[in-house]
């Protein structure tokens, strides 16, 4: 069995009063939401609406909240953050019907399309926009904004508070559940701030790319973005971490991290299939929501 | 359904008469168009060994349409090429490996993309139904043509051999990969996952996005049903097939729950090529085997554009 993976990231003196400060400027944020009705994504099971509400900054965010009809609460489904532009309603390849039964909420972080006024990120290139200096690193405002959108599901009387996962498929569910309190469950796939110096070193994929780009260009500054990174390592958000978690990867990558949570977490390496991975987090989400059945797409069945 | 309906399920969709026609006169006019490319070399996303450049180009309706063209840094004579064709949320990658494989790779951003939407931009979800009434606007109209002037790009250059062009890209890239063949010559195709493939059976099929698109739509319009079927018969992947002469590989999986793989197989009956494979993934989804199935790509593109047996 090849050695465990450990970060060699160094944790910052600064760390808890920078994620502190981080936190306390967003408390002091209203979170001023708007909802509006869009009637062209909801269903005869679901009604849909377009959502603005604001995080650090300030800045103006949006998320697509879907809420079954009938008497709630329901079981949220809160999705996070991805490094592309383009968020939907329900994640491609989610059952439409899945409507029926969760409170659906997917963020628009800023950057990313219908949050993209001011700041209009590009990919690649949002991944190492203000990375020397942990105060400007966009990735700062991105995470407080994974924390907003948890605020906001918990200001809808319909979410169910014993019954909200956060997905996504980077380390975005675990800063948020470490930093935030409201998140019930979490299904993360740990991917670039898990020992992102290490990492990148190895690798020619986005956005850990981005990193070796940017030191080709500014070698000099390589422990000013070590620095800032270390910031962000899961590695240093897990003991807070106290929910139940699903992690996608290895034992081998995650162990160092999974070690230092507290909560019951599994791990889980991908079979390298779309079903066969999607079953299983579904089938998770809805054991550990204590649900009898789980609702798959057509060809999942 | 079991293997043997999905490989034979058929199609509602109707090829309309003046398919051909049709297109045939969209490129009579954006063939009169020069391509004004502009190539800058970036320092930032270059390597020591590949050679990144930021691309741009005119389509039609006046849409400047932006890329990301890869070239190995040691290179003799003219290379094989790699035209890569864009999923639908994702952004365009940027082909280095490819590059270091001693292709020179085209990545486009075709409009309503980041990098090509400042003229266009219906959003996402919105892309799918942007002007689905009217086939002479409807989104896709341009969005296909940017990717026929991706290959025209490559074929312009004069460090690529014009005759060892191919075309590859899954789920929307799928789909466009079909369109390209059909509209261009590339030497071989290879196409995963088709997406764009029996627009108004994949709606019954899956209610899934992006397809769900075209569902909200007629749910709040169900008189335009017919006006909507219209306008796809002439964007269908499937209406493309007869147009196909190349070598053309299709994967799909059979768990697909985005792309039904019963519209890839309709869609894969009609290529008109006699040198057609299709590999289908029984366990997977959208992914479509594609850890197996990318090394069965780079041999085909090996043997079509390296002429390695």
């Amino acid at each position: 069995m090849p050695d465990q993976f450990r970060p060699t990231t160094a944790k910052p003196d600064d760390f808890e009063a920078y994620w502190n400060r981080t936190m306390e400027v967003l408390d002091a944020t209203p979170i001023a939401p708007e909802e509006e009705t869009m009637p062209i994504r909801s269903t005869e099971f679901s009604t849909t609406y377009g959502v603005r509400f604001t995080s650090i900054g300030p800045y103006r965010l949006f998320g697509y909240l879907s809420i079954p009809r009938g008497q709630g609460p329901f079981p949220a489904l809160v999705y996070f953050t991805r490094l592309q532009s383009v968020v939907e309603p329900l994640p491609q390849g989610d059952a439409i019907e899945k409507q029926r039964r969760f409170l659906v909420f997917a963020l628009a972080a800023r950057g990313q399309r219908n949050a993209d006024k001011p700041y209009a990120a590009s990919f690649p290139g949002l991944f190492v926009d203000g990375i020397e200096d942990p105060e400007a690193y966009v990735m700062r405002g991105i995470v407080a904004d994974c924390c907003r959108a948890v605020d906001y599901v918990l200001t809808r009387p319909e979410a169910d508070r014993g019954r909200i996962v956060g997905i996504g498929q980077n380390e975005m569910p675990l800063l948020s559940a470490a930093l935030r309190d409201g998140l019930t469950h979490l299904v993360a796939s740990p991917s670039f701030f898990y020992g992102t110096m290490d990492r990148a070193a190895g690798t020619e994929s986005y956005p850990l790319e981005e990193v070796n780009e940017y030191l080709r260009q500014f070698p000099d500054r390589r422990d000013k973005v070590a620095r800032t990174v270390s910031f962000f390592d899961p590695l240093f958000f897990a003991p807070r971490i106290t929910v139940p978690s699903l992690l996608w990867g290895s034992e081998n990558m995650l162990g160092a991290m999974v070690d230092a949570m507290t909560g019951t977490t599994e791990v889980r390496a991908s079979e390298h299939s779309r079903y066969k991975d999607g079953v299983y987090q579904e089938e998770w989400i809805a054991r550990h929501f204590g649900l009898k059945d789980v609702i798959l797409p057509a060809h999942w069945r | 359904m079991d293997r043997i309906a999905m490989e034979n399920y058929g199609t509602s969709m109707v090829r309309p008469d003046d398919f051909d026609s049709f297109w045939d006169d969209v490129l009579n006019t954006v063939d009169r168009m020069p391509l004004n490319a502009s190539v800058a070399r970036s320092p930032l996303r270059s390597t020591p060994d590949v050679d990144v450049f930021d691309v741009h180009f005119d389509s039609i309706d006046g849409v400047r349409i932006a890329g990301w063209y890869c070239l190995p840094t040691t290179r003799t004579g003219t290379l094989p090429s790699i035209l890569q064709v864009p999923g639908y949320i994702g952004e365009p990658q940027l082909p280095k490996q490819q590059a270091r494989g001693g292709y020179a790779v085209f990545s486009v951003a075709p409009r309503g993309k980041l990098r090509s939407n400042g003229q266009f931009n219906p959003g996402y979800p919105g892309l799918l139904t942007h002007n689905i009434v009217d086939r002479n606007t409807y989104s896709y109209r341009g969005f296909y043509i940017d990717a026929v002037r991706a290959f025209d790009f490559l074929a312009s250059r004069e460090e690529v051999d014009s005759e060892r062009i191919g075309v590859t890209g899954s789920s929307q890239g799928g789909g466009l990969t079909f369109v390209v063949a059909a509209l261009r010559d590339p030497r071989a195709g290879a196409a995963g996952a088709p997406y764009l493939c029996g627009f108004m059976d994949a709606i019954q099929l899956t209610h899934t996005y992006p397809y769900q698109e075209i569902r909200d739509y007629l749910r709040l319009y169900p008189e335009r049903e017919p006006s909507v079927r219209e306008t796809l018969a002439y964007f269908d992947g499937i209406h493309f097939g007869p147009r196909i002469g190349c070598p053309i590989i299709v994967n799909v999986g059979l768990r697909d729950n985005i792309c039904p793989p019963e519209t890839g197989y309709a869609a894969f009956r009609t290529i008109a090529s006699n040198d057609k494979r299709m590999y289908a993934y029984d366990g997977h989804a959208h992914d479509a085997g594609s850890v197996e199935h990318s090394k069965v790509i780079s041999a085909f593109f090996e043997k079509h554009l390296k002429n390695h047996p």
